[in-house]
């Protein structure tokens, strides 16, 4: 009778264990993407800023300048999924960097005090950015790992958790990284 | 860094006279040890056979006569040693660095602080601390000290003796760090992992009650070779950048040896652990030969390449 009690109680305290770490686990993949979602935050604060200050010179790249308009504001509304927000935010890096590489074309904006004090602060915000984003990375791959594993996988099932996606850095994306390191030369 | 030309210059001209004169000074104080350590063995071999050979307990104590002998011996060559070795470090090592690094001040008897040493978070706090051959300066803007340094820990034996253990010896550098940080992120050699495989090892690792959480890095290679602790997930990522790591791996190849890096306090403490005590001038094989003036050579530039390496002289904005 006692042994029957002390199996069940042991076999509660597992269950009890692996519903807490997969409880962790989600909480600590949501704490990172609000620290991410931060940092995405500050570089939509420098757009409108940087916006300003190129538009005077660059007149024939208005069709950039407004879709990097367009997109930072789809991307600050408040009720978009966190889905939504990883892929705008893949957009808004690749526009940026294809800014980057025009002004590039213009002399008088490339040695403006204003610009380039606004193109360190993108890279030290990029830079952050990056960070969050590998911590994102990593906390999404325990999760994942978790609900996929056995013996957790029964309980993720049971509890109705889903796989997350990862931010996925596209070609496009290390090319505009070679374009950061052009102008910290 | 001068020219290989350049040195080779100053090294014929200036440092090989001076050489050859320590060379001299050398040869004779190995003559004049041998001739201290024959006369106290031989004092002492009389003594034990005069007072102690083929009575009772004559084995028991043979230890202690070996252990005396040994311990005046050790003393004798610190004495004898301790003139040559500061003139020596005054003649040789100190103009060579002003050679080799003009910005860089050396001092001897110095040894970066142990404060700054306890800061690191690299080690348990030593009860003995001591170092030498102090260099402080600046290496394109980046201010970087550092110097020889043994760490030791008190512990009693079986028989409640006090003994010293070593908890580390070799270089300690510290250099200004490019970015802003805020948190404490320490990078150790992996023990664990390379010990008990990866899945058995992480989860070891992140038991470790003495650290912050461990923070899985996402460079294969790098996390094979280190294991990271940090209180901010994020900031260790933001401080071990992927060309940061790779910066740090090739920085290990080059060093050859175990290292322990910490990030305090808008610092970078390196902890190269060589296990001996440097530029150290020899005693029992000849200053003129190549490769012990190398090795002073190879270990300054490996302290000072560096800043040059890790590219801690590319400072970001926040940091102009």
């Amino acid at each position: 009778m006692s042994l029957t009690l002390i199996i069940l109680a042991v076999l509660i305290l597992i269950l009890v264990l692996m519903y807490n770490s997969l409880v962790n686990k989600k909480n600590q993949v949501e704490n990172i993407f609000a620290s991410v979602d931060a940092q995405l935050k500050k570089r939509y604060d420098l757009i409108p800023n940087l916006i300003a200050s190129v538009s005077k010179y660059m007149e024939h790249e208005k069709s950039l300048l407004e879709s990097v308009t367009s997109l930072r504001t789809k991307a600050t509304k408040p009720d978009i999924s966190n889905t939504e927000k990883i892929d705008l935010d893949n957009k808004v890096t690749s526009a940026l960097g294809s800014l980057m590489i025009a002004v590039e074309a213009y002399p008088d904006l490339k040695s403006n005090e204003n610009i380039i004090h606004l193109q360190s602060s993108l890279n030290e915000v990029e830079e952050q950015i990056a960070a969050s984003r590998r911590a994102y990375n990593q906390v999404v791959t325990d999760y994942n790992n978790a609900i996929e594993m056995i013996p957790t996988n029964f309980m993720a099932k049971a509890m109705n958790y889903k796989r997350k996606d990862v931010f996925v850095i596209n070609e496009a994306q290390r090319e505009n990284i070679d374009v950061k390191e052009l102008f910290n030369k | 860094m001068k020219q290989i030309e350049e040195l080779t210059t100053f090294y014929q001209n200036e440092l090989y006279p001076i050489l050859e004169d320590f060379e001299k000074k050398r040869k004779k104080l190995r003559t004049q040890l041998i001739f201290f350590f024959i006369i106290i063995i031989w004092n002492m071999a009389t003594v034990y056979f005069f007072f102690f050979f083929g009575k009772e307990n004559s084995f028991d104590i043979l230890p202690f006569f070996i252990a005396g002998i040994f311990a005046i011996g050790s003393f004798l060559y610190k004495y004898i040693r301790r003139d040559y070795r500061s003139e020596f470090k005054e003649k040789v090592i100190k103009p060579l660095i002003k050679e080799l690094y003009p910005n860089l001040n050396y001092s001897a008897n110095l040894h970066i602080s142990k404060d700054i040493f306890n800061r690191s978070l690299l080690f348990s706090p030593p009860d003995l601390y001591n170092g030498n051959d102090f260099i402080l300066g600046l290496i394109d803007s980046t201010k970087i000290q550092f110097s020889d340094v043994h760490a030791q820990k008190e512990y009693e034996d079986s028989k409640g003796n006090k003994k010293y253990s070593t908890i580390f010896q070799g270089l300690f550098i510290v250099a200004d760090f490019n970015k802003n940080f805020y948190g404490k992120t320490v990078v150790l050699p992996d023990v664990a992992q390379n010990t008990f495989g990866n899945m058995l090892g992480s989860w070891l690792q992140s038991k470790n009650m003495s650290r912050d959480e461990l923070v899985k890095m996402d460079n294969y290679e790098f996390e094979k070779e280190f294991v990271v602790y940090s209180d901010d997930q994020i900031e260790a990522r933001y401080i071990l950048s992927p060309t940061f790591m790779e910066k740090i791996l090739e920085y290990k190849k080059k060093s050859k040896e175990k290292l322990f890096i910490s990030f305090v306090d808008n610092h970078l403490h390196l902890a190269i652990d060589y296990r001996k005590d440097l530029f150290e001038p020899t005693m029992f094989t000849s200053l003129l030969d190549d490769k012990v003036t190398h090795e002073y050579i190879n270990t300054l530039h490996l302290a000072v390449s560096i800043v040059e390496e890790l590219k801690l002289n590319q400072k970001l904005w926040s940091k102009r």
